[in-house]
């Protein structure tokens, strides 16, 4: 059974040292952005193109981007310019946009239109990934976070209307409304780029996917809670009388490798940047009030004993958050994951933290000569 | 103490829970963000003198809320709504904090609701020099920091905040809080409107405010004062946004002073 597996970066300003960081509630919101060099972050974006090009050169099926705001733990602040730059930069990878921002966006049409013309300038290669936005970025857009997943299906829905339906049409919905629905860019896919949903346990993300029979990608999730979530959407696609094949199913995972696995597990500490402040900051910034349901609080609870920014470097590997080794455990370990979620996807996040170009590169050739064709059988 | 009795208000369709005791003329209290914290003793002493309706706002508690609320104006709408139904007009009330921004709203949107009203610590306006707390980024401990001045002159503290909740209140809590964010999120706590269609406002209105009210700035009272004609502005010092609360002996004074 083959496996598209997919590079991703956060495209990290990882020059923020932990104490540094201490200094301040989260890396995230709050963190003052007089910290920022825009010159370091020039010499950055050129390292992390020219590696998010090498991928497609070294064996990886596609290259995903993603968006977050008000954080130096990800400089990608509009997937849709990223895709724009990918889409001329590459020539045969899918590029997975996960996601833009639907909840936090004021103008869908517009989304559409820029999605569809990612579309069509990388010649039908955009796979559009829709997000809620973690509750930080209800805060950065300030949106009221009690509408997040109203905004979420509305704007969703206008979207796929606006790709799908022949215009011009009017929209009068709650959140959004349009005289004349009707721009000129569509997309190459018919009726539209596949539609791909993150999600960390939400009982309502999966419910949703399901519905559209979107693809899952589980998110940084234990791998007994991406087999509950995915047995959970395989069980309600049944009952709605459909079966789920394995491109419904994707796992995010931070991964690295080197020649061996002690060189691995040196060069792979990189990746405890990423898990440290990052992730951490007061419930408030995660949660504002009015964005998780009940159930979604219950879910949170049952996500992982332990939060990721606590685990110890060997933690991170025991739980499958972190994969780390020679190309040889490496896929030992990701082939395990394959079979034990029959995912159609594999999200590896490759670059992470500090990891230097001289690792990011040597682990993206080693992923593309030994491990990805490895996970294809 | 006054004998109280819950009840419930059928607004439309739409259960309103409301806390009732007293005798007199009617006084309708309108609660903060934060929701509807019970039979204090400041609201027993206004219950010896008036009939005392203390709701929970619909989204609250133990209220309904209805598809359609979710403004401060849609708020307004309600409780003209909610008077009708109880057949009251032209009476007294009291508005704390976002409950102040309600009132003002229905005094501006209807002048006959209201004969009188005290607008505590009232939300609403946006103040020109200082900024009104953002409670919905902070925990609700920290709110509850910001809320008083200083605890321990607050009698009824212990046992309104003090003591441990039932994972039921906590839910109450949580949903209070939710209901807030929907009505006040954006512009937050205030309607930029507000202050021009106060001009309109034509029945005698008191504010009052703490003076180290660390959550609505005095200032605010100020503009209040400025917007509502012939209005006046009664500051509590050492005193925080709770003055029923922290200084209920004072507050309890001048809201029967001026109700009188």
């Amino acid at each position: 059974m083959s496996l598209d597996v997919y590079y991703f970066t956060e495209m990290p300003y990882h020059y923020i040292d932990d104490e540094l960081a201490e200094q301040w509630p989260s890396l995230r919101l709050t963190f003052p952005n007089s910290y920022f060099d825009p010159n370091k972050a020039t010499d950055l974006f050129k390292r992390y193109l020219d590696e998010f090009q090498y991928a497609e050169e070294a064996g990886f099926q596609g290259l995903m981007i993603n968006e977050h705001h008000n954080t130096p733990s990800c400089m990608d602040v509009e997937v849709n310019i990223t895709g724009g730059i990918l889409s001329r930069l590459t020539s045969k990878v899918k590029i997975l946009m996960l996601g833009n921002m639907l909840p936090t966006s004021d103008n869908p049409p517009r989304l559409a239109e820029e999605i569809a013309m990612l579309d069509v300038i990388s010649g039908g290669r955009i796979v559009s990934g829709f997000v809620r936005g973690i509750g930080v970025e209800s805060w950065a857009n300030n949106t009221n976070p009690v509408y997040n997943r109203e905004r979420f299906e509305e704007c969703h829905d206008l979207i796929i209307k606006t790709w799908a339906t022949p215009g011009p049409f009017r929209w009068e919905g709650k959140h959004y409304q349009y005289r004349a629905v009707n721009p000129w860019m569509l997309p190459v896919q018919k009726p539209h780029p596949p539609v791909w949903v993150p999600g960390t346990g939400s009982p309502e993300t999966v419910e949703w996917a399901v519905k559209h029979r979107y693809t899952y990608a589980a998110f940084l999730t234990e791998l007994t809670r991406a087999k509950q979530l995915f047995g959970s959407y395989r069980e309600q696609a049944r009952a709605a009388g459909w079966e789920a094949g394995p491109d419904k199913f994707a796992f995010m995972i931070c991964a690295h490798a080197n020649e061996t696995d002690e060189k691995a597990q040196e060069s792979g500490k990189a990746f405890m940047w990423r898990m440290g402040h990052p992730l951490k900051g007061p419930r408030e910034y995660w949660a504002p009030p009015g964005y998780f349901s009940q159930a979604g609080v219950a879910a949170n609870a049952a996500r992982r004993q332990k939060p990721m920014n606590e685990m110890t470097y060997e933690e991170l590997q025991d739980h499958n958050h972190l994969v780390v080794g020679s190309p040889d455990t490496v896929i030992k370990k990701l082939r395990h994951i394959k079979e034990e979620l029959g995912i159609g996807s594999l999200l590896l996040e490759t670059q992470g933290g500090p990891l230097s170009h001289e690792d990011t590169m040597r682990s993206i050739k080693l992923m593309g000569e030994e491990v990805i064709p490895a996970l294809q059988d | 103490m006054v004998a109280f009795t819950e009840e419930i208000v059928d607004v439309g369709g739409t259960k309103v829970h409301t806390l009732k005791g007293g005798s007199g003329e009617p006084l309708l209290l309108l609660h903060g963000a934060g929701g509807n914290n019970g039979w204090l003793k400041s609201i027993d002493a206004l219950a010896e003198k008036y009939t005392v309706y203390y709701p929970s706002h619909p989204g609250y508690g133990k209220s309904d809320r209805p598809d359609w609320l979710e403004t401060i104006p849609d708020m307004a709408c309600f409780y003209n709504w909610y008077l009708e139904t109880l057949g009251l007009e032209g009476i007294r009330t009291i508005g704390f904090s976002m409950g102040g921004w309600i009132a003002s709203e229905i005094a501006a949107m209807c002048n006959h609701s209201f004969s009188k009203m005290m607008l505590v610590g009232a939300v609403g306006i946006k103040p020109n020099e200082g900024e009104i707390a953002d409670l919905f980024i902070i925990s609700p401990a920290q709110v509850l920091d910001l809320m008083f001045h200083d605890p321990a002159q607050a009698p009824e503290y212990q046992a309104v905040y003090g003591r441990e909740f039932t994972p039921e209140e906590m839910m109450t809590a949580e949903g209070n809080r939710e209901m807030a964010v929907r009505l006040c999120w954006k512009p937050y706590m205030h309607d930029p409107r507000l202050s021009s269609l106060l001009q309109r406002v034509n029945m005698p209105t008191r504010m009052v405010w703490g003076r180290n009210d660390q959550i609505v700035p005095v200032e605010c009272g100020e503009l209040y004062k400025k917007a509502i004609r012939g209005s006046d502005l009664v500051v509590i010092d050492n005193c925080g946004h709770s003055p029923q609360v922290e200084k209920p002996d004072e507050f309890i004074k001048t809201a029967l002073d001026f109700l009188a």
